[in-house]
């Protein structure tokens, strides 16, 4: 009796977790919608936005819900990699070029060509490329921006110091400047942000010098006298005191965009995506200015830089409902009405009859975004190719060996050394 | 024989509701034993399946054999990582233990409000290797952190310590030592074990504080040691959260943080390279255990139970 009163029991408890656990799974509301799974990366006013666009979306389409999944770049990538193994992959990723050809090449992405809702018959034909593979379309660019100085006039300002007409300046003259501003600021001001923690600088200093990153077939095509000389620059302009002690680099290499150092006005320049003008003006209160690259040569023409998709929309290849999900990506990438919400905060509109549409729309900085990425379209060389599968870790590994270098555990042409043979390794595997 | 024909005519009186008990018994257990075997013993065999594999978590693994292992021996990156691990557990535990000990013996001479002292000294046991720990230790050691107020009243310079490859490991090692309260609380209750008769013959003998320490806590408080050590070393080998919240999941700067489990984690989900990921999985159990079964030996000749 007793042991029996036990075993029913027993039994009770476990019905009791079985449904508690089963409780959790279940795919689309139960009232017949169609659920998709949407994430993205980027700053609070990103998020804000998109929330609104997907709000437009369901309203317009009753049956589909969208659900939002975002987060800070940090973060992001093993977010995804885990639930993309886990076969739990959102529907609509939000993608970057790193990544783009690493989950392409391996089956991840759905061809989104083969989608009749999605329409791409007004975008501007060049910034279609980045995200072809092969002759599929993996992901449809969302934004096209540009690697650049973002400049503090008014730190300039405070220190005397003249803003640079930046279509003739040298790196000779930016190394000038930013020492004199440092010199001549008041405590705990810096001329500029070191290079280094990203590599589209080190993609720009390569096609400075007549090489490029990646060469067209996925190997690399920078060689290690340039690397260091690059590098070089770098410890040089650190000892000059233009860039903040190593200890500062290293730790606003991983600050969110609000707590970085361009954003907290503690460097006059720094360098950024041309799209983020307006979340750091935002974020220091000040208004900043976005200046080209500076070159070899001293012709802005000859600076290196290039178009890049900012990111891309890409649809999951094991979405279940992949029609709904290119109809989302439709809804953002080829109406006003999204436009209206998201302007240019993830780069200029790539659809030129939206861009044309929300131009007056936009806030100051992201008008001075868009002028800007007009006024450089006439200095640019060729998109360089997609970072090939294992490119998506260059940053990290070029972020380290940039430690190294401002730490100086080692010299320029080590770190080029070891930087170049950790990316290669990662490239062929 | 006899005993056993015995026992069997008994057992078959008894045999219905013993099987009904024993039965109850499973059924409870089940809940854990289903937890075990798909949370725990399942993965570890998958794991162990995948370490010989070549897998991208995108594609299907394809066999590779001990490749994945055979790798090992050339990745610097992964010499550092067991460098800066063994640093870590090594600075880390003798003193953390030292301090739970100290503060345990401090705490047992029976000060007023000793339930008081005893849970504030084990809450960052509690709280040491959560997530919001690891923040606030980001904004004590960073750039315009606490510990560099204060050093600013003094007059000194400070820097960003969690940003600095000198001193990034350090505040880590700092971490763990403040997280001296669950080690604590256990030698503690091992304190109380110890008849205070002992002490009492002691001290008529003429034994000081240090000697009746040296000579009547310390012994019998080596088993409570020992298990102390063994379980803090196990827990230290596996950081993680805080290594990967303070660099902001870089290991960094250059690598200096950079635990084995945190490289490890790099190799699998930022890099999509699984079998190795899985194969280090395997090398770290290894190690664990290794070290596990040398403390065991090496505590013949040191641990002394009260027989």
């Amino acid at each position: 009796m007793r042991s029996g009163t036990l075993a029913r029991l027993a039994v009770a408890g476990l019905l009791l977790a079985a449904t508690a656990a089963c409780g959790g799974s279940g795919g689309d509301a139960a009232d017949g919608k169609v659920e998709l799974r949407f994430t993205w990366w980027g700053s609070d006013i990103r998020h804000q936005a998109t929330q609104k666009a997907i709000e437009a979306f369901q309203k317009a389409n009753p049956n589909i819900v969208v659900k939002g999944e975002y987060g800070e770049w940090n973060g992001y990538w093993d977010k995804l990699a885990t639930t993309v193994a886990a076969n739990d992959a959102p529907d609509i990723i939000q993608m970057d070029e790193r990544y783009l050809r690493e989950y392409a090449d391996r089956g991840a992405l759905l061809d989104l060509k083969t989608q009749k809702d999605l329409q791409t018959a007004d975008f501007e034909p060049a910034s279609l490329g980045a995200g072809d593979v092969d002759g599929k379309l993996y992901g449809l660019n969302a934004g096209v921006n540009a690697y650049s100085i973002l400049a503090n006039p008014s730190l300039f300002e405070a220190a005397g110091v003249k803003m640079p007409d930046d279509t003739k300046w040298t790196w000779e003259e930016y190394a000038k400047i930013a020492a004199q501003i440092t010199e001549k600021s008041s405590g705990g001001v810096f001329g500029s942000q070191a290079y280094g923690n990203d590599e589209a600088g080190l993609s720009v200093w390569a096609r400075q010098h007549g090489e490029a990153l990646y060469t067209p077939d996925g190997k690399l095509g920078v060689t290690a006298p340039t690397v260091t000389s690059w590098y070089q620059q770098l410890l040089d302009l650190q000892k000059a005191k233009a860039l903040p002690s190593a200890d500062a680099t290293t730790q606003d290499m991983i600050a969110p965009l609000d707590q970085s150092m361009l954003a907290t006005n503690k460097v006059a320049m720094g360098y950024w995506w041309s799209n983020q003008l307006n979340a750091v003006s935002k974020a220091s209160g000040k208004e900043m200015k976005l200046l080209r690259l500076p070159s070899v040569t001293g012709k802005s023409t000859e600076n290196g830089n290039y178009y890049k998709g900012s990111m891309f929309w890409s649809v999951s290849s094991r979405s279940e409902h992949p029609a709904e999900a290119a109809k989302f990506v439709n809804f953002l990438a080829n109406t006003t009405e999204a436009g209206d919400i998201i302007l240019s905060d993830r780069g200029v509109q790539p659809n030129l009859k939206v861009r044309a549409a929300i131009t007056d729309k936009l806030p100051p900085a992201e008008q001075a975004a868009q002028a800007y990425i007009e006024d450089i379209a006439d200095e640019l060389g060729t998109v360089p190719t997609a970072p090939p599968p294992g490119g998506g870790g260059a940053q990290k590994i070029l972020q380290r060996y940039t430690q190294d270098v401002l730490f100086e555990r080692q010299t320029p042409a080590q770190a080029a050394e070891g930087f170049l043979k950790e990316l290669g390794s990662e490239i062929a595997g | 024989m006899s005993a056993i024909s015995e026992l069997s005519t008994l057992s078959k009186t008894r045999a219905e509701p013993a099987r009904r008990e024993n039965l109850a018994a499973y059924l409870f257990l089940a809940p854990w034993l289903v937890g075990l075997v798909l949370i725990t013993v399942g993965p570890m065999l998958a794991s162990l399946y995948l370490a010989f594999t070549d897998y991208n978590l995108l594609e299907a693994p394809t066999w590779i054999g001990v490749e994945n292992f055979t790798r090992m021996f050339a990745d610097e990156r992964l010499h550092n990582s067991l460098r800066v691990t063994f640093i870590y557990v090594l600075v880390s535990v003798p003193l953390q233990l030292a301090l739970a000990l100290l503060l345990a013996v401090v705490l047992d001479r029976g000060l007023r409000g000793m339930a008081f002292y005893r849970s504030v000294f084990y809450l960052p046991s509690l709280l040491g290797s959560s997530v919001a720990i690891a923040i606030l230790w980001r904004q004590v050691f960073g750039g315009e952190g606490l510990i560099n107020h204060v050093l600013g009243w003094l007059g000194v310079a400070g820097r960003s310590w969690i940003a600095d490859p000198e001193s990034a490991l350090w505040t880590l090692v700092t971490l763990n030592v403040w997280t001296f309260g669950a080690p604590m609380v256990i030698f503690l209750a091992g304190l109380r074990q110890i008849p205070r008769m002992y002490y009492e013959a002691a001290a008529v003998d003429g034994a000081g504080p240090l000697r009746r320490f040296a000579n009547i806590t310390m012994p019998l408080l080596t088993p409570i040691i020992f298990f102390n050590l063994v379980l803090q070393i196990i827990h230290a080998f596996q950081a993680f959260t805080q290594a990967f919240v303070v660099s902001g999941g870089t290991g960094g700067p250059s690598d200096s943080t950079m635990f084995y489990t945190l490289y490890l984690y790099e190799r699998g989900f930022g890099k999509f390279d699984m079998g190795y990921a899985s194969a280090m999985a395997w090398v770290l159990l290894v190690i664990i255990a290794v070290f596990t079964a040398g403390n065991f030996v090496a505590s013949k000749y040191w641990v002394h139970y009260d027989d």
